[in-house]
């Protein structure tokens, strides 16, 4: 039994890319503390193991392999997307971040930053109002934002000019989340985009993004290298916020409407009873 | 000219890095270098047998070391860039390679979990780290700016900065290495500057 | 010991804010906390000293940059002017800022060449005569240490303070009377090694 936040401790965490697993070396990581070693075999099968042996549950969905070190109490994260057939799931690799896991999925949600941290690509000043939207709570747990709009110069390797792209978000578990962007070709689907947060320790994470993008003529090569290049730009932001761990405590820090989802899924991560990777409401921040 | 190219890859970007300052055009060829490994691929290493990015293809001829890619580009387009009557730019050069190869190398561990001895690199990048900020303080207080003595900016400048900017995200710290935080500011500021993700273009005209 | 209410602290030297940069650095607390600070000058020359954090999202400003007479964050550019009021917010840029959000500013003085500051310091900082201003020199070792073994050396011409960091590291600064940068740096670079190779 550990001490170990039960909420992530039971639950699925990705820890390895299985393109990598399959073109290198076996992958040595951590999560949640706990050393792990993930291996392809000579018949392409993947193998999860912790470095003391103690026994684990793994899975593989996505391109990607997952591990829960706890008991499971639901499978991995359904993305029914995935089972669209002219959407190829891309992974994006395992990208190092050090801070907390709930910074990760918090960034991902925040509108304001587009024009700034990815000016020329996901926004620009001074189109950088964010317009209200809407907020609700998922029947299954985790939070959705809807009606998200922000002009973006280039929001996909595919487009080719400016255009107001229409976006919801999503975050069903406390370390997964995903948006849905209009496609620039074609604009009345979706692209989404997940990112998983791998929580290594309390201040450090693995990010994963996963593509299931529609095609558009741009290769999966391009859609990963534009994804890099963007969660790049957000790696000096995210460590560089101060502290590391996500203050959940109205009034920690200092939102605005345009922080609606971030202060939501603060708030949820609050009524859950989360204690990894964050300064609880009760608990004074540092 | 073609320039076989990884957005991430510190000495690619010094080579966009010096076109963004001479105003060169390049076509960018993008390689899908983790976790794609387009860089052990048969046609790259046709290239360049190394497998090291960035390669310059410039006419007929063909470059595969970054700080050689460096040297040409200014020798043919911006003399003021390689100042060659001055045997400093063979050491400062010298740094740079031996900073791409720490400093540059906890980067990639930090970023890419590439597997590397993540202590050494950093033990080594420090060392560097502090040398540099040593000299860079007392070439400002001589009223210098760049890494060399004279009022431009060199390919040595270039050559350093690509691992000194973004080394905070490799887990290495320029909070006390304040000659640097300003270098890297003239550095950004100076006309025709292009960005990498981790190193921020300056906001002020954006 | 490291840093005392009270007291004044040299943070910064002059030369290291020059106009349109934000200098960054750190005093390590009695409370153990670490308080980060981010140094710049509004465009009358006047020095700011602010904690290095955006009260937004905690961002440290000392990534952001100087833009005119404000500093503008670099997470989602609020701008904030000389004193810490937050003037814009670009997402909402029709909304009046509230008087609440401003960035914590820390007291300053400047003298001889130095920027000084401090948790409610009493009176003016230490006078610590004429000279150039050395180049700062930080020890991985903890400001007690440091204190004892400055007062052991044989330092002619140099008038030193201790910037605590943390609980482990130590800034030197100081004045080196007669301008000879070059000798005091080589100096306190010996200290250093002498210092750190103990540890
Ligand atoms: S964190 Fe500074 S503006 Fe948002
Ligand atoms: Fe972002």
């Amino acid at each position: 039994m550990s001490t170990i936040d039960p909420i992530l401790w039971n639950d699925w965490h990705p820890v390895a890319e299985t393109c990598t697993l399959l073109s290198g070396p076996p992958v040595e990581t951590v999560l949640l503390g706990v050393p792990l070693v993930i291996a392809a075999d000579a018949d392409g099968a993947f193998h999860a193991r912790r470095t003391d042996d103690v026994p684990l549950h793994q899975d593989e969905r996505y391109g990607l392999v997952w591990v829960c070190l706890g008991t499971p109490e639901r499978p991995v994260l359904a993305i029914p997307e995935a089972d669209e057939p002219d959407r190829p799931a891309v992974t994006v690799g395992s990208i190092r971040v050090q801070t907390a896991g709930p910074r990760v999925i918090e960034n991902f949600l925040d509108l304001g930053h587009l024009g700034y941290v990815h000016a020329r690509y996901l926004g620009d000043d001074p189109h950088t109002q964010v317009l209200p939207y809407k907020v609700d709570a998922l029947p299954e747990g985790g939070i959705i934002a809807t009606g998200c709009k922000m002009f973006q110069p280039q929001a996909s390797p595919a487009a080719t000019e400016g255009f107001m792209v229409d976006y919801v978000y999503k975050v069903e578990r406390p370390l997964a989340t995903c948006l849905y962007k209009a496609n620039p070709v074609h604009r009345d689907r979706f692209d989404v985009i997940f990112l998983f947060a791998q929580p290594v320790s309390e201040e450090e994470s693995i990010a994963h993004p996963l593509l299931l993008c529609l095609p558009d003529g741009t290769t999966a090569a391009d859609l990963r290298t534009f994804q890099q290049l963007i969660f790049m730009q957000d790696k000096p932001i995210l460590e560089n916020q101060v502290p590391k761990r996500l203050p959940l405590a109205d009034g920690a820090e200092l939102p605005i409407a345009a922080d609606k989802s971030s202060v939501a899924y603060r708030r949820w991560l609050s009524k859950i009873g989360m204690t990894y990777g964050v300064i609880p409401a009760q608990a004074r921040a540092a | 000219m073609i320039l076989y190219d990884a957005h991430h890859v510190a000495p690619a970007y010094a080579v966009r890095l010096l076109a963004g300052f001479l105003g060169l055009p390049l076509e960018l060829q993008g390689m899908d270098v983790y976790p794609g490994h387009d860089d052990r691929s048969d046609e790259f290493l046709a290239l360049n047998p190394l497998g090291t990015l960035p390669v310059l293809v410039d006419g007929d001829t063909v470059f595969t070391d970054w700080q050689e890619i460096l040297a040409h580009l200014a020798l043919a387009h911006g003399p003021d860039w390689y100042p060659a009557t001055d045997p400093a730019l063979v050491g400062w050069l010298g740094i740079a390679r031996d900073l791409a190869a720490s400093a540059g190398a906890a980067r990639l561990m930090q970023t890419f979990c590439v597997p590397g001895d993540l202590a050494e690199a950093k033990a080594q990048a420090e060392r560097l780290l502090d040398e540099v900020e040593r000299r860079m303080w007392f070439a400002e207080r001589a009223g210098h700016g760049w890494l060399l003595a004279g009022t431009h900016p060199t390919i040595a400048d270039i050559a350093a900065f690509v691992s000194i900017a973004p080394c905070e995200d490799g887990g290495l710290s320029l909070r006390d290495r304040p000659a640097l935080r300003r270098w890297c500011d003239r550095v950004r500021f100076h006309p025709g500057f292009v960005p990498m993700s981790g190193v921020f273009p300056p906001m002020a005209n954006t | 010991m490291t840093m005392v209410p009270g007291n004044w602290y040299a943070v910064a030297a002059e030369h290291d804010v020059p106009a349109g940069h934000i200098y960054r650095t750190a005093l390590g607390g009695n409370d153990q906390a670490i308080r980060e600070l981010a140094i710049w000058r509004a465009s009358d020359g006047a020095v700011q000293v602010w904690e290095d954090r955006c009260p937004h999202r905690g961002v440290r400003f000392s990534l952001g940059e100087v833009v005119g007479d404000e500093l503008r964050c670099q997470y989602h550019a609020w701008r904030f002017a000389k004193g810490g009021a937050c003037t814009f917010i670009p997402a909402q840029p029709d909304m009046k800022v509230p008087g609440s959000i401003h960035a914590k500013a820390w007291p300053v003085a400047v003298s001889a060449g130095l920027i000084w500051t401090g948790v409610d310091p009493v009176g003016e900082p230490p006078v610590l005569g004429e000279g150039a201003a050395i180049r700062a020199v930080p020890v991985a070792r903890p400001l007690a240490e440091v204190e004892t073994a400055l007062a052991q050396a044989d330092l002619p011409g140099l008038a030193l303070t201790l910037q605590p960091l943390g609980d482990t590291e130590t800034i030197v600064r100081g004045l080196v009377a007669n301008g000879d940068c070059a000798a005091a740096d080589r100096a306190l670079a010996a200290l250093r090694r002498q210092l750190e190779c103990v540890a």
